[in-house]
Order: C-alpha cells, then structure tokens, then sequence
C-alpha cells in the first residue's frame, strides 16, 4: 500500500543542494517509493508531475515536498528534523539574525566571499564582495560572460581577485574552498582555470611530497578573448608577492592567442618562475611532472593497482565527474564515448556527480561486456564521503573491464587508501593519475 | 557547521567524530603508528596531550579559536571535550582519539612560513615596543645573550642559553620563551636577509636548547623549544616577523604579541627583538 | 594584508555544503541566509547594481539625508504654499472616484471649513464635479499624516534644513479620536479646526518668532533615547518640544497661553507633524540623483501605497495599500479598518517610527508583544537600508545608529519590506480612528520602481 502527499510551504527557502540530499536521505528510508523536495521551479514543478502528483500552484519562491510510499508523513517528519538541524546550525549568537545578503556580511570582518547561490543570482552577491573590497570566488555557473567581463573589471578597479565564475576548487593558505583536497602545504603555488584540473596536479604534487601555497582558480572562462585573462594576471601578480610560493603553475584550457601573450608577458615580469602546463599538449601528470622537475625534485611512480580484465573489450566508455579530466581522457584513451556527468545539462535540477551518484551508477549499470569503463572518482572537502561505498557493488556488477582515476591525497576525509581498497576489491585497476588512468584503459582494447 | 556527526560503530561503544586545522608540525606525530597519550593538562580553550614518542613535538595542544595557536597544536571545529588531567588518549593512525571524540584533520597550516626576500637595510629604522614588560627585564644572562648574539659569540651565547632554560615560574617559563622568540627570529629574518651568521647562530643554540630541554624545562615549554628550534612559532610571532619584513602592519602585530599569556607574549617580543639587533648587526659581516 | 598571508574568515553564501566544508577545517564563517530575490527582479537587479553612477549616487543621496539639519522656524497660512482652488491629500495622487472613506470625510470636512459647500452632500458633489484640484502633499514640499488634507486656511509648520536650504511643511495636529485626518467631519471636528485656525496657529507663530528655529534634529535624537521611536510614540518629542515653547507661549499670548499648552498636552501626538516636516525636508534633500536607488518618499492616500526613488524623479510606484495589523481602539476591530493612509510613512524613509521600533519598548505590543521582536524589527531593517543615522541612536542596540536610506535593490534581493508603524482609520467616512499597530507595504511598488530604474 502506498499513499501520495504532497505539500507546499509558502515562502520557505533552502538551497538545492541541502535538498537534494535530504530527498535522498528521504528516497532511501524503507517503505519510501519516491521522494522530492525542491523549490517549486517551473522545472521541478514539472518533474513532480511526471512522477505523477497534482502540485498545486506554486512559485520559485515556495518549498515542495512530494512524497510517494507507506507512510510517507513519517518521511515528512525525518524531513523536518533534518531543516530543524540545519536552521539551528545557522543561528548566530542569541538575538542576532543572520545577515541576507552579502553587503550585510561584509559588515563583519571577513576576508573572502564564497558564491554558489544559482547562476542568474551571482553577480549580486559577487558585486557586493567587489564593492566591499573583498576577494570573491564565484562557485555558481550560468553567470552570463558580460557580467563576469563587468565584475573582473570593477575588480581590478578596487585591486580585487575575482575567481570564477564556474570556478570549482580553490585553496588559500591550506583553505580548501569548493572542491578541494586536504594537501600539505608547500612551495607551489597554482593559477587553475580548471577546477578537477587542479586537484589532479596539486594531488600528484602531495603524493610527491611537494605541497603547494595556493591553488588560486580564475574560471573557465578567464582566458577567453572576453574576459582578458585579467583574473589570471592578478593571480600571478598575488602570488608572485606571496613569500611562501616559490614557483607559480599555470594550468588551463588553451587559452586566446591575444590573451595568451598579455598573460606571458606577466609571467616573464616576475621574479618567481612560471611553469604553464596547458592542455591538451601538457596532460595534467607531465603538468605535475614538470613542476616537480622545476623545484629539482625527482617525478615518483605514480601509484597505481591492477584490476580484473573482464570480457573482450573493444572500446572505451568514459563516465567521468571531472570536466577536464574527462577531456583529458578523451584525449589520451583513443576512441570511445565520453560523457562529463558535471556538464549543466546533467546537473539541472540535481547535485553535481562528485556529490550525487545516482546518474554515473544509472550509466555504470548499462554499459556492456565488451567495453572499458573508465571513470574518476574525486575526493577531498565537499565530495561524497564515502564514494566507493555506492561505487564498489556497480562495479563488482558490471559485466565490463573498469578502470579508476582516483584524485585525491593521502589526508582526504575518504581516506585514499581506504577507497583504493574498496574499488579494487570490486574488481576496478585504479590509478591516482587520470592520464595513466586513460592509457592503461585504451592498452587495454 | 562543522557539526559533531555521531557515528555507531558498535553496539555499546559510540565515537564522536570530530575535525580541525593541524599544523604541520604535529603530521608526523598524527601520521605515524598510533601511540598512546595522555592529558597534561587541560583549560578552557586549550587541552594539552603528552603522547609516548621520540618524535618532537612530543606535546600536542587541542586549542579553540580563542587560543594562541602554537606551533604544535590542532585547532578543532567544535568546542573542546570535559577531560581531566591525567585521562587516556591515543595519537596516531591520521588522528586523535581522546574520551568518545575521533579528530581528524582536514587542513594542515604551516607554522614556519617563509618571510621572503628582505633587504637588511630596511631594518635600520625598527623599534619593537610594546605594552608589556617582560618577565627577565634587567636579568645578567638575557643581557650576556643580546651582547653574544649582536657579536656572534658562540660561547657567550651558549652559556646564556644554558642558563635560560626553564628559568622563571609557569607553564612556559619566560627564559624559554625568550629563547624561543631569538631562535626563530635568527632563522627566518636571517634566512630573509642572507645574514649567514645568524642562521649559523640559531643552528647551535637550537642544539644547545634542545639538547636536555626535556629535563629541564616543563614538558610543554620542551616541546615548543623543540618547534623553535626549526622555526615553528604561532602566527602571533610570525605576524611580528611579518610586520618587520615589513608584509604587514608591525604595530598590530606587535600589540596582538603581547596579549598573549601572563609575559609570554612579552617575553617573545623580547627575544624577536634580540634577534633582530642581532640580524641588524650581523647581516653586514661576512 | 593580502589575501595569501593567512587562512581566511569567508562569508558564505548559497550552497550550506560548501560552508559546512570550511567550518570543518576550523576556518570562521559568516553564513549569508540567502534566498532568491522577488520574482521578476533578476535581470533589473544585475542592470541597476551595474549602474557605473549607482554608487557614488548612492553615497552622495544618503550623505544628504542623513546630514540634513531640520529647524522648525514659523508657521505659514496654507493659502501662502498652495496654488489656487487646491487641496493637498496624502499619498500618491488619487481621484474623488477612488479615494476611500477616510479621505473622502477628510476632503469634505475641508470643504466644510473653507465653506465651499454648505453641507456634507453639496460638498460631495463639489469635489466629485472637481471644484477644487486634488494634488500629493509631497509634490509642494508638504506632508499630512492620515488622509492628509490640506486647504488653504490651515496653518502649516515651517521646517527649513540649514544645511542643504530646503524647506517643508506639515499641517498642525489635532489630536486623537474624531479629527479631520481620520475622515472626521462632524461639528466638534470643524469648531476644533477654526480654533486651531484662529488661536493656535497666530500663537504658535508669534512664540517661534521669540524663541528664534528650534533645532528638530538634536530634539529627535534626544526622544529616541527617551523610548520614542517618532511615529506612533511621540510623548517625550513632544514633552521636548511643550518644554521649549511654553515661556514663549505666556509672553506671546499671556491671555490664550494656558488654553495653547493645555492642547498641547493633551496630544501625545503634537510633536509628530513638525518631526514629519524635519523628515520631508531631510529627504527632499536626497531627491534627484541620477542613478540613485534610495527611495526619497513613501506614502499612502488609503487605496494606494506609493514610493518615490531618488533616481526616478517625481514618478511614482504604487501597489495597493494593505490594511494594517494591530492593536483596536473599543469595540472596532478589522472589519471596521481603512487600508493605510498617510504621508506618516516619512519617519520610517527618513530611519525612524518601525526603522527605529528598538528604542520604544512601551510600543512594542504593535510588533507582536515582546521588546526582542521591536529590537528584530529594527535589526532587520539594518538589510535593506544603506546607512545607520550619525545623530538618530538606538541605546537598546549599544548607540547604534537606526537603519536609514531605503534601497529598493535590497528590498527586492531581501523580499524584506519596510516596517511601518501606523494609525488606523475607520474605512467609513467620519469614524475617525479605531486602533493602531503595523502595516506591510505592496512589494511592487517596489519592485517596479526598480524595473524603472533598470530601463533609465
């Protein structure tokens, strides 16, 4: 017996990614067939009716709780105890309210801004950090490219950095912001305009023991003739005034020939050497490689783990989280199909793959016997805390050859070893270097 | 916000996980095989725990955002446990375990950062002043100390040390916080400035200090001569060193110093302030 | 220091996971409790904070609001401020057709006292064929709480602002009950005004001439700290005032002066039309600065809340006016209320009635009954104002200035509307008032002054 409910609160606001784990949490109760709560959004008004519940009118502004299964108040109240926490946790010193909007926080003494409300949203909140005269990452994307052109150049008006938007991963003074890893700290100091392209290098950097000052990321976009590289520049500029970084890396996407040369015209004035690593001449493991050649160090082997070779494989099926990884292995695994779970037409409406699994595994339990799969798993703050946990049964299940890019470092909460492990068990070969990763999959057709 | 996770992993027996920011360098003391410790201490905003080891820093402090943060202490994301002195615990295996709490650490800060290039002329003008009144002031060994180390005189500066260690009332006696203040000075501002002779100075008075500190001094103090020894102080003396390599506001710096402790902050400030007469006497010979 | 020397205290905002994240690297946050803005407002928001002038406009507009120096310097006939066969009313400007009871007692009551119409129904059928023009207070310098009326016999406050030049005026109070402002026109209510006309006003005059302009800032600033908040509690601004005036009022007119102060005594409320005046001319000073958002005006006339921007001009953005929530004189009660009337609204543009509810804890049964809700009032108006008052403290929040200087882009990135305190009229002409307590502004009015601001 299964009953439906379904409940609108007017007014109630929380942020999509706390609601995509509690619907989780929530679908994974016993007896609970489907569970969704989101804010009630023209798209996930309409997923809710394709579920097949009436929702009454509602707006964006509105909370929306759909709820299939035998009991499903008991799944209300789990719900409403999870938002009690989370409210409770929010909750400043008695009598104070918590701030609304940037420009209000920033009345507090604060250092950096941490954006990730959605998309057509950013720019007011970036916009207050800049106007208050403080450094702002913007993690959201679907900022338009005339409002991040627009902030970068007030930005440079009030001698701001601006990373982002679209900007993943950063880490300042040992801080890791957005998806990070926990790395020891060290004397390189990284401009990334790719987020999982960078905890690739600063990653293989921990393992070689070399540790890095800062990841500082500018933004997929950053170099784009739009844009100007113009966070990028002032990056460089921070840390090459920055005593504890001794050597800047520069990975990216290629960047605009125009924009490529006013970026190397500043690395050549400073006093700290510059190694730029871009893709897809430098795969991310040589970027790793030359970094490490650049402060007179020896490159270790990377480690790496056999798996079980299964069935005949005649191709390679990339199911990967990381853009930029997943790239790369496009690049370097030779022919095969590649989908980048991160992409925005995969994130609409649900939490980002290094969080939420539920599409890769979908993908993992379609594929056949005579491919290779051959994914990534990133570790580190902000991603799933356990990863092989869901991972490790669908790859035992697969009737396909798997193999792993495990990025993250030997002080990641999953704990590195412990996933390697899990994922081997299940029969995956995993490799801690995405670029090793793609060749060992395509030396196996 | 970094709220405490209650995790079952037996029936009976249930562990608080808990997470912080270490610095680097309690890592091999956290990296290394799990060792057992104990609490030697434990006050409002800090918990000191003694771990059986040969490594230094043999002392790890669990501190809160309203502590000093020592070069050898674990700033934790949530308030610190009731613990008693004398209490079990063990360090080790990626972690600390102490009463029902697991800490584990998602960030490593460094409490030797590098100051940069300095020019040593551009140290001509500084005067440390600041509000408090060390614990020593007038005493014969800190004197004998400042005038060895402004000289270079190895053997004055040795006795002097000898004589420092341990020496005054407290958790950290001021002769070791003096100390300590000079050995970290002569290193980074030395190391800055490409005055040899300074580091060459820190290196034997780091031998010398450390050589017996832990039976002569309290454990706590021993252990953080140890850390000054390599140049691992808390972001309080960093911020002054800073604030002479002239990265920062000095003034600030300074005044935040001496906040710390009874004279601590005082007595550090008086050590930073032998090492930079010492630098600025030294860095022009060769 | 640069953002590299050290582990950062970061203001989070969106997205709990990633501020979860830092908390556990024992790194300080300032969580921002976000949420999206008022429908339809993305787009005009990103185009108006885009304004390269916003700013400085902005800044520029606020200086002057706040740095106004209101003075009460005389008293004038309205005939001397008004154009010819003219009444002012409160609000945005409203028709005979659509005003509600309250201001069509108010207008027949006026044209009772001018005698232009002999009784109630010819009155009626004057203003309804247009016999005389209905004009905003606030397009001639002027503000009247509740419905506002103004006709040329009354006497009007003259409050100049010494620092920028400007000058406002406010009609004289009358009292609470039955009174004109309410929609009250019966023969108590017009014998009260013709003594006010022929005693009260030639006094108070003559008393302003011996005691020279009385400083209304430093008055107001000292009210606050006595548990006024200026709009629905008056009583120390009026002591204050009683205080300054009385010598002069029994050297001006020893014959009439105990019937003067004994009026004034007798009102709670006398202060709160010369603290209008000071709040029209403070922000008149703030008015027309291209590419400001501040909003300089907002008012009601009883069927439409309105607002002005400094940015926009005289144009006005109006939403329907609610009807207010609050605490009901006798045996009325909200069936028997008007929607929101009056240009009374000035304190809170201009920081101070529901802006500054914190420094009036005797008044706090309006904000739903403790002093922890009237000190929430006043914090949250702290998010979408753009400074805190140099001379207008609150004691209860440490000295802290109140919020002042609307911004509608934080009103429609918060949803949080200003907190108005507010009388209550009777919805049927002639009641006169039934209660008191707060009000919730339409949130477009807002909005589509930012939309306008957006297509500048």
């Amino acid at each position: 017996m299964s009953d439906d409910l379904i409940q609108l609160r007017k007014g109630t606001y929380h942020d999509s990614v706390t609601l995509m784990r509690i619907s989780r949490t929530l679908t994974e109760m016993p007896g609970v067939e489907v569970a969704m709560v989101a804010m009630a959004t023209e798209l996930n008004l309409a997923i809710v009716r394709d579920l097949g519940f009436e929702p009454p009118p509602a707006g964006p502004g509105d909370l929306l709780i759909a709820v299939r299964g035998g009991d499903p108040a008991r799944a209300v109240e789990e719900l409403d105890a999870r938002l009690a926490a989370r409210t409770a946790a929010g909750t400043t010193t008695a009598g104070e309210q918590p701030p609304r909007t940037t420009r209000s926080a920033a009345r507090t003494p604060a250092d950096l801004v941490l954006v990730s409300v959605p998309g057509e949203h950013a720019f007011c909140e970036a916009y207050d950090a800049v106007e208050a005269g403080l450094p702002v990452m913007i993690f959201s994307d679907g900022v338009p490219p005339a409002q991040e052109r627009w902030l970068k150049e007030l930005a440079e008006e009030r001698g701001v950095l601006v990373m982002g938007p679209d900007c993943g991963t950063a880490v300042i003074a040992g801080v890791g912001l957005g998806f990070a890893n926990v790395l020891r700290p060290g004397p390189v100091g990284l401009v990334a305009a790719s987020g999982t392209g960078a905890q690739q290098v600063s990653c293989l950097l921990d393992w070689a023991e070399a540790g890095v000052s800062h990841i500082i990321g500018v933004g997929g976009r950053d170099l784009s003739a739009e844009v100007g590289g113009l966070s990028t520049m002032r990056a460089l500029r921070l840390l090459d005034d920055d005593p504890a970084t001794e050597l800047v890396v520069l990975v990216g996407k290629p960047p605009d020939p125009e924009v490529a040369r006013a970026v190397r015209e500043v690395a050549a004035g400073m006093r700290t050497p510059v190694v730029e690593a871009m893709l897809p001449e430098t795969d991310l493991t040589e970027a790793a490689a030359r970094t490490l050649r650049a402060l007179g160090r020896s490159v270790p082997e990377w480690p790496s783990w056999p798996g079980a070779l299964r069935g005949e494989p005649r191709s390679v099926r990339g199911l990967y989280a990381g853009g930029t990884l997943c790239a790369e292995a496009a690049v370097l695994a030779g022919p095969g199909e590649f989908t980048d779970f991160g992409d925005d037409a995969y994130t609409r409406g649900r939490a980002h793959p290094m969080i939420d699994p539920t599409l890769r595994l979908e993908a993992l339990s379609r594929v056949r016997a005579d491919e290779v799969v051959l994914l990534d798993v990133v570790l580190g703050h902000v991603a799933d805390p356990d990863p092989a946990a869901s991972l490790a049964p669908a790859v035992a299940r697969t009737p396909a050859t798997v193999v792993v890019a495990l990025v993250g470092s030997a002080g990641d909460p999953q704990d590195l070893h412990r996933q390697a492990a899990a994922l081997r068990g299940a029969g995956a070969a995993v490799f801690v270097s995405n670029a090793e990763a793609a060749r060992h999959a395509r030396s196996l057709l | 916000m970094g709220g405490s996770v209650t995790v079952s992993t037996h029936a009976r027996r249930s562990r608080v996980r808990v997470t912080g920011a270490a610095s680097t360098a309690v890592r091999p003391v956290l990296e290394g095989p799990r060792s057992p410790a104990r609490v030697l201490a434990a006050f409002s905003a800090g918990i000191y725990l003694e771990v059986r080891t040969d490594c230094e820093p043999s002392v790890i402090a669990l501190i809160t955002g309203e502590a000093a943060r020592l070069p050898n202490s674990v700033l934790m994301a949530t308030p610190l446990p009731h613990v008693t002195v004398g209490d079990d615990a063990s360090v080790g295996d990626r972690g600390v375990e102490l009463g029902s709490l697991s800490l584990g650490v998602r960030r490593w800060w460094d409490p030797a950062p590098a100051l940069g290039p300095v020019d040593p002329l551009s140290l001509a003008g500084i005067v440390l002043d600041g509000p408090g009144r060390p614990g020593l002031a007038g005493n014969d060994a800190v004197e004998l100390l400042a005038s060895s180390c402004a000289q270079a005189r190895l053997l004055g500066a040795v006795t002097a040390a000898e004589r420092l260690v341990g020496l005054g009332p407290g958790l950290t006696p001021s002769g070791d916080d003096v100390l300590a203040g000079l050995l970290v000075t002569l290193r980074h501002l030395g190391a800055a400035t490409g005055t040899e002779r300074a580091v060459w100075l820190a290196d034997w008075l780091a031998a010398t200090v450390t050589f017996d500190a832990r039976t002569r001094t309290t454990p706590i103090s021993a252990t953080l001569l140890h850390c000054a020894a390599r140049g691992e102080a808390s972001p309080e003396v960093t911020g002054v060193l800073r604030g002479i390599a002239g990265r920062q506001a000095l003034e600030p710096a300074l005044r935040r110093l001496h906040r710390l402790g009874h004279t601590s902050g005082a007595d550090l400030a008086q050590g930073i302030s032998i090492g930079l007469d010492s630098v600025r006497a030294l860095s022009g010979r060769r | 220091m640069s953002l590299l020397s050290g582990p950062p205290r970061v203001i989070t905002v969106g997205a709990g996971l990633l501020d979860e994240a830092l908390a556990a690297q024992a790194v300080p946050t300032t969580p921002v409790a976000w949420r999206p803005p008022l429908p339809g407002t993305a787009d005009a928001l990103a185009k108006v904070l885009a304004d390269p002038r916003r700013t400085a406009a902005n800044e520029l507009a606020v200086r002057r609001l706040t740095g106004a120096r209101p003075y009460l310097v005389g008293l004038r006939r309205a005939a001397e401020v008004l154009p010819v066969g003219t009444f002012l009313h409160a609000g945005p400007p409203i028709e005979w057709e659509r005003a509600s009871g309250p201001m069509r007692g108010a207008l027949i009551g006026a044209m009772l006292l001018e005698g232009l119409a002999g009784d109630e129904r010819e009155a009626e059928a004057g203003l309804a064929a247009g016999a005389v023009a209905l004009r905003p207070c606030h397009e001639h310098a002027t503000v009247g709480p509740m419905a506002g009326v103004v006709s040329p016999s009354m006497w009007l406050l003259e409050v100049r602002d010494e620092e920028h030049g400007g000058t406002a005026y406010c009609s004289l109070n009358e009292g609470l009950g039955k009174v004109l402002r309410y929609g009250a026109y019966g023969p108590e209510v017009l014998d009260r005004l013709r003594w006010m006309d022929e005693v009260l006003g030639p006094v108070l005059a003559a008393t302003l001439a011996r005691t020279g302009p009385v400083d209304l800032r430093s008055l107001i600033a000292q009210a606050l700290q006595m548990g006024d908040e200026l709009h629905n509690r008056n009583r120390a601004a009026t002591s204050l005032l009683l205080r300054e005036l009385a010598p002069a009022v029994v050297e001006a007119a020893p014959a009439q002066a105990a019937q003067v102060l004994r009026f004034i005594n007798g009102n709670d409320h006398f202060f709160l039309n010369a603290g209008m005046a000071a709040g029209k001319v403070s922000t008149d000073a703030a008015r027309d600065i291209p590419g400001s958002s501040l909003v300089v005006a907002m008012a009601r006339n009883g069927t439409d809340f309105g607002v002005q921007v400094s940015g926009l001009g005289g144009r006005w953005f109006t939403g329907p006016a609610g009807v207010p929530d609050g605490l009901y004189l006798g045996a009325y009660g909200p069936q028997d209320a008007n929607p929101d009337i009056g240009d009374s609204t000035i304190t809170e543009t201009s920081g101070l009635g529901g802006f500054a509810m914190a420094a009036a804890p005797a008044i706090v049964r309006f904000v739903g009954g403790e002093v922890a809700d009237a000190v929430r009032a006043t914090r949250s108006m702290y998010e979408i104002t753009l400074a805190e008052h140099p001379a207008y403290q609150i004691p209860g929040l440490g000295f802290r200035g109140t919020p002042v200087g609307i911004d509608v882009t934080l009103v429609a990135r918060t949803g949080i509307l200003p907190v108005v305190n507010t009388g209550i009229a009777g919805r049927v002409a002639g009641t006169g008032q039934v209660g008191a307590g707060l009000v919730e502004p339409p949130a477009q009015a807002f909005t589509s002054a930012l939309i306008a601001l957006a297509a500048e």
